[in-house]
């Protein structure tokens, strides 16, 4: 019945994947497949590919050659796309002047899914209250859990979603990330692209790296994180709770060790990773260093020589330009 | 194909774009219909271009501007393919549907279904205007309804088919400002060039063949009045060639741009 739960037959296979926009290269004979029950990151900078590979899978872009498929097939053959796969993509797909509720019901009507289930989905996301309003009223953030709330209708087995936490406030960051834990806890299959590294970190369980259309790297979080060799000291008063906590985490967080009474050393792990594990879990901090490369550094170390992404070695080491100026009229 | 066909009219229900285009059909039927009943004329022209109120070629007249809801019909059948594109609904709709070729078949359906509306938009408010002249004591019921009959099912037919072509159209450009400028200009000032300068080509444009089929009933009268004030009206196609000729626009665009232009790439 599921998709993702034939053994071999990985949820998402992408192989030899290549599209080519004129004489660019966006994806570069790209291979890689996403097993069920784990959140998989798609990390990569700005440019690098990710958007089109994941439009690639769903049938949005026509591959230049080799392959894009969703249990085992392409996702155009799938017979109730829907209901096998969910999408979230960037948050523009709406008719402004229509609301959330009809929108989502045209999309249901084509789908064959029970009216119904669109109340289900808007509260899923928390737009209960807001789904009798035109989505040109919108939020950014809004609209994302929208896209989300589209993406669920048909209650699908792979999830694949394009920088879902684009314009979310951290609340909302980091429901997203629970949600996404939710799903792949239930056996079913999490893509999801990122640009941050460190964000995706907290969520992810594999990562497959992209940088200028080619894979850089691919495997379990875990493993990146030791070739990073970073480590975090912590000094604190909560100290054995702290020990807990880390080792609670997960993958994203490697070794923990007590290094005194008040001291913990966690290795293989980043700031950014453990300082919001301290703060949801108010654990008190007298001084926190961190040693050794950073989850960024070692990120644009992979990604660097990208044609779209920061300068080899200094990335984002200058500021950015000003933005130009407005355009004269509308586009 | 059901699903698809239910969807799409779910869609053109619930964007207000819809219900302003038939509003603007019933008014314009209604407005421009009193501005030919009664529009001011100087004497040494009536006898020739203005029949007597109240006449069987009065009520023709009056009855003709519902002409202009296939221009309506035409731009409800064009939005219904680049509104997608310019709202990006086009990526939530072919996640849903990936089939491309069954979402555009369910939208010539819907556009046909659409440019119908329009039609009768446009016909209630002109036969509300038949009984309104009637009631104001020009002519009486029996020729004004003779004559209603007589227009409105070749304005009808024509604005199914405009929907329909509309549809193509859009399915062939995407581009929303593009197809617009391109359906209307075609209408306003291609086909007049070409009426006017080469009839024997200019019969063979859409708005030619509308006129061709909305004067199906009324046909040799209609055009030979018309043809006694220098237009074409003798040029025109037989009724059912002008049906066809729309129809067959409005697939093969349909058709072209299914297999062209909507198989591009959706970034």
């Amino acid at each position: 019945m599921t998709v993702g739960a034939v053994p071999g037959n990985p949820s998402v296979e992408v192989r030899g994947l290549t599209k080519h926009f004129g004489s660019v290269v966006a994806v570069d004979d790209l291979s890689f497949s996403v097993e069920p029950g784990l959140v998989t990151g798609f990390l990569g900078p700005n440019g690098a590919g990710k958007t089109t590979t994941l439009r690639m899978l769903l049938g949005l872009v026509s591959p230049t050659s080799g392959s894009a498929l969703v249990g085992g097939v392409r996702y155009r053959d799938l017979p109730a796309p829907s209901r096998r796969v969910g999408a979230v993509l960037e948050a523009s797909g709406f008719h402004p002047a229509r609301t959330a509720r009809d929108h989502l019901r045209t999309i249901a009507t084509v789908a064959g899914i029970d009216a119904a289930r669109v109340d289900e989905v808007l509260e899923l996301v928390g737009l209960g209250a807001d789904g009798k309003r035109r989505v040109g009223g919108y939020s950014l953030g809004m609209r994302q859990r929208l896209e989300l709330a589209r993406a669920m209708l048909g209650d699908p087995e792979v999830l694949i979603l394009d920088e879902p936490a684009n314009g979310l406030d951290p609340q909302g960051i980091a429901w997203i990330r629970g949600f996404l834990r939710w799903f792949a806890s239930s056996g079913r299959t999490v893509l999801v692209s990122s640009h941050l590294l460190a964000e995706a970190a907290q969520t992810v369980d594999d990562v497959i790296i992209l940088a200028a259309g080619r894979m850089v790297s691919q495997g379990p979080l875990q493993q990146l994180l030791q070739g990073a060799t970073t480590s975090v000291k912590v000094r604190t008063p909560d100290a054995d709770r702290l020990v807990d906590v880390l080792t609670a985490a997960g993958p994203a967080v490697g070794r923990v060790k007590r290094e005194g009474p008040d001291l913990v050393v966690a290795e293989g792990t980043t700031a950014e990773v453990v300082g919001p594990l301290m703060a949801r879990n108010a654990v008190v901090v007298l001084e926190m260093t961190s040693s050794g490369e950073s989850l960024e550094q070692l990120f644009f170390q992979m990604t660097e020589g990208a044609p779209m992404g920061g300068r080899p070695g200094r990335p984002f080491a200058s500021p950015p330009p000003p933005p130009p100026p407005p355009a004269g009229g509308p586009s | 194909m059901t699903r698809e066909i239910r969807a799409e009219f779910l869609k053109l229900r619930t964007i207000w774009s819809t219900w302003v285009i038939l509003l603007i059909a019933g008014v314009a039927a209604g407005a421009l219909g009193v501005l030919v009943a009664f529009a001011p004329h100087r004497r040494a022209l009536a006898q020739a271009l203005f029949p007597a109120k109240g006449t069987v070629d009065w009520f023709d007249d009056v009855f003709s501007v519902m002409g202009v809801a296939t221009a309506l019909a035409l731009i409800l059948g064009i939005i219904s393919v680049t509104g997608e594109y310019r709202h990006k609904t086009i990526t939530p709709t072919l996640l849903a549907e990936p089939r491309r070729g069954r979402t555009v078949g369910a939208k010539l359906v819907t556009s046909a279904a659409g440019g119908a509306l329009v039609g009768v938009a446009a016909g209630a408010m002109s036969l509300l205007l038949g009984f309104g002249l009637v009631a104001g004591g020009y002519g009486n019921t029996s020729v004004m309804l003779t004559e209603y009959r007589h227009v409105f099912p070749g304005i009808l037919a024509a604005t199914v088919l405009y929907g329909v072509y509309g549809l193509g159209l859009g399915a062939m450009l995407k581009n929303q400002v593009v197809a617009l400028v391109v359906g209307l200009g075609f209408e306003v000032v291609v086909t007049p060039i070409f009426v006017g300068v080469l009839p024997s080509v200019g019969r063979y444009f859409p708005s030619q063949a509308a006129s061709a089929l909305e004067s199906v009933a009324a046909a040799a009268r209609h055009h030979a009045r018309i043809a006694t004030f220098g237009a074409n009206g003798t040029n025109l196609l037989t009724w059912w060639e002008g049906a066809l000729l729309l129809l067959a626009y409005g697939l093969v665009l349909a058709v072209a741009g299914t297999s062209t232009t909507l198989r591009t790439d959706v970034t």
